[in-house]
């Protein structure tokens, strides 16, 4: 038999039992070609794009599914940052624009449709002013609707008058969506050192250097790590290293080929694999378990960052060599909401917001699915960005924000959005002012590692 | 739509040539967006992939009885698949079975097998995993 008994076990296991799926399969395609003075030519042109090449994405992703015994957990759709080919159009316009993209969603039957963004690092165009103050009205109005915002990089610094906007934002999003918990804030990130080839929402846009279309792909598998470390047992950090590529290496080299077979279908070019730990609410399928299976007690504990900083690194490492494609974000993600041992450790006073905060600086992204209490101000939330933007810049590595400051509720009460966004405890934020920093408004300048030529 | 004007301009002509007497400018305008559409559709569909050919591997297990392999040979070669290798365990009460077989002859799509084993399976009271070979290939062989 060319394949061994084990070896094959191994597979069954990982996809029946691990929970090792392909988080999302992301068709990327351009709008740029898609402007007309007139709005109802420009929404007729999205959405017949959008169709022409996503009808029958959902379609062949549950074929190549069944085929491979792989499951596909979700079926997406990233566009160019709608503020660049849009930008003549103002505020009633572009909500009218995330409107038409929610049908257009409904009608392919994805789950989400990401890139009602903007890219602001070093400052805005009046278009893009207008885009962003109508996000909380857009996200009040869609379902599936996905929006992000760079407001900071490594070459441009970070843009503080953006951070601004972006927790007023965040705090009206916020409000507009009470009735469902704040759910806006959920499809909203703010982040530093973007990424064009993000498949995971909500932050996932189709980047301006991208192709006319392409087919990038997650792969998650949270319980295949966890099972594998507690296999390995009782061995040292080096070896607990190797552990965690092997293991990974195998999830990439199958992501891919799921990703390549999907985007044959399509007959549109493949563009990457996102290799990204990325947990869900089911038992077993959370980051929590794995820094508790390397050993700390609880996530929160002292040494928490350092085996964060392993994971990630091992998970890039064996990503790396198991595709040439790898891009995306590629490593462990932390959201507290939609990891059961976040929650946990969380509710039992483990982990604080500022424990959160240096895990970012290893992780691969950052402050993510985080409710606060829905009184907390918004000079608060920009200092939080602020420093959420300064990691990224500094350690010149994505970092975004993706916090719900929940409407009317408080520390030690909960936001509950069922499905993949899990439920989140609001946790609680210093209420120390940053207000007379963040007041000041203008630019924190690039870091000198910016002068890289 | 990807047509040209000039393209537009020559599908319009024969749509008049082939309505002749009948070419109001509203049938006119009818056959030709027609047209378009159709030929824009031919360029938007995607072929249908090549699903069914080469090897899968069909995992089964469960606690031991007599008439499992029995069951589920039946089962491939009713449906033209060939087996081509076969590795069977005991371990205790429980009976694995590991077989790759070729269903590039069968008359049925992997997706009707699958659902047909897993009919099968139920009978037999075991699990029945069928995929394609690919995914092992690619996980274990660099």
């Amino acid at each position: 038999m060319p394949y061994e008994f084990e070896e094959i076990l191994e597979t069954i296991r990982m996809t029946e039992i691990e929970h090792f799926d392909i988080r999302t399969v992301t068709l990327g395609i351009s709008l740029r070609d898609c402007h007309d003075r007139n709005l109802e030519v420009t929404k007729q042109k999205i959405y017949d794009k959008i169709l022409r090449y996503g009808k029958n994405h959902v379609k062949f992703a549950k074929e190549v599914e069944s085929q491979y015994g792989i499951s596909i957990a979700n079926k997406r759709v990233s566009l160019t940052p709608i503020s660049i080919p849009f930008d003549a159009f103002r505020f009633e316009e572009y909500i009218e624009i995330a409107k038409i993209l929610e049908k257009a969603a409904e009608e392919i039957e994805v789950d989400y449709i990401a890139g009602y963004s903007a890219l602001v690092q070093k400052g805005m165009t009046n278009g893009e002013r207008e885009l962003i103050k109508s996000i909380p009205f857009a996200l009040a109005e869609t379902k599936r609707v996905c929006s992000s915002v760079n407001v900071a990089s490594t070459k441009a610094g970070i843009n503080m008058d953006a951070v601004l906007m972006m927790s007023d934002v965040i705090k009206l999003t916020a409000e507009k969506t009470k009735d469902k918990d704040s759910i806006g804030c959920a499809k909203l990130v703010v982040f530093a050192n973007a990424v064009e080839d993000n498949p995971f929402v909500a932050g996932a846009f189709h980047g301006i250097s991208e192709p006319e279309v392409v087919l990038n792909v997650g792969i998650s598998g949270p319980g295949v790590v966890l099972d594998a470390i507690k296999e390995a047992g009782k061995v040292d950090l080096q070896q607990l290293s190797e552990v965690i590529k092997k293991t990974i290496f195998k999830i990439t080299r199958a992501g891919e080929l799921i990703g390549r077979k999907v985007a044959d279908k399509n007959e549109i070019p493949f563009g990457i694999v996102d290799i990204s730990l990325a947990p869900t609410p089911a038992e077993g399928d959370s980051i929590a378990d794995i820094l508790k299976a390397m050993g700390v007690e609880d996530v929160g504990a002292p040494g928490t960052t350092a085996a964060l900083a392993m994971l990630n690194d091992a998970v890039k490492k064996a990503g790396l060599m198991a595709s040439s494609s790898v891009g995306g974000l590629s490593g462990a993600f932390i959201p507290v909401s939609e990891d059961q041992g976040m929650i946990s450790a969380v509710q039992a006073g483990h982990l604080s917001l500022e424990k959160l905060e240096a895990m970012t600086a290893v992780c691969s992204v950052g402050l993510d699915m985080i409710a606060i209490p829905g009184d907390t101000s918004s000079s608060t939330i920009a200092g939080v960005i602020a420093d959420e933007c300064a990691i990224g810049v500094i350690n010149d590595k994505t970092t975004a924000v993706r916090i719900i400051p929940a409407y009317g509720k408080k520390v030690g009460e909960f936001v509950d959005y069922g499905g993949l966004l899990g439920k989140a405890p609001i946790m609680e934020v210093r209420t120390l002012s940053s207000e007379k920093f963040v007041g000041r408004g203008g630019k924190i300048p690039a870091p000198s590692r910016s002068l890289t030529n | 739509m990807k047509a040209s004007e000039e393209e537009i301009r020559k599908i319009t002509f024969e749509a008049i040539e082939v309505l002749g007497a009948n070419a109001s400018p509203e049938a006119v305008k009818e056959a030709v967006r027609k047209k378009l559409e159709v030929e824009s559709g031919e360029t938007f569909t995607a072929k249908p992939g090549d699903t069914t050919s080469g090897r899968v591997i069909l995992t089964s297990f469960g606690l031991n009885k007599p008439g499992i392999v029995a069951g589920v040979t039946k089962a491939l070669s009713e449906n033209n698949c060939d087996i081509q290798d076969l590795s069977q365990k005991i371990m205790g009460d429980f009976f694995t079975m590991i077989m790759i077989v070729d269903i590039s002859a069968s008359q049925k799509e992997l997706k009707e097998i699958q659902t047909e084993m897993a009919k099968i399976g139920e009978e037999l009271k075991i699990k029945i995993y069928l995929q394609h070979e690919d995914v092992f290939r690619f996980m274990h062989r660099i």
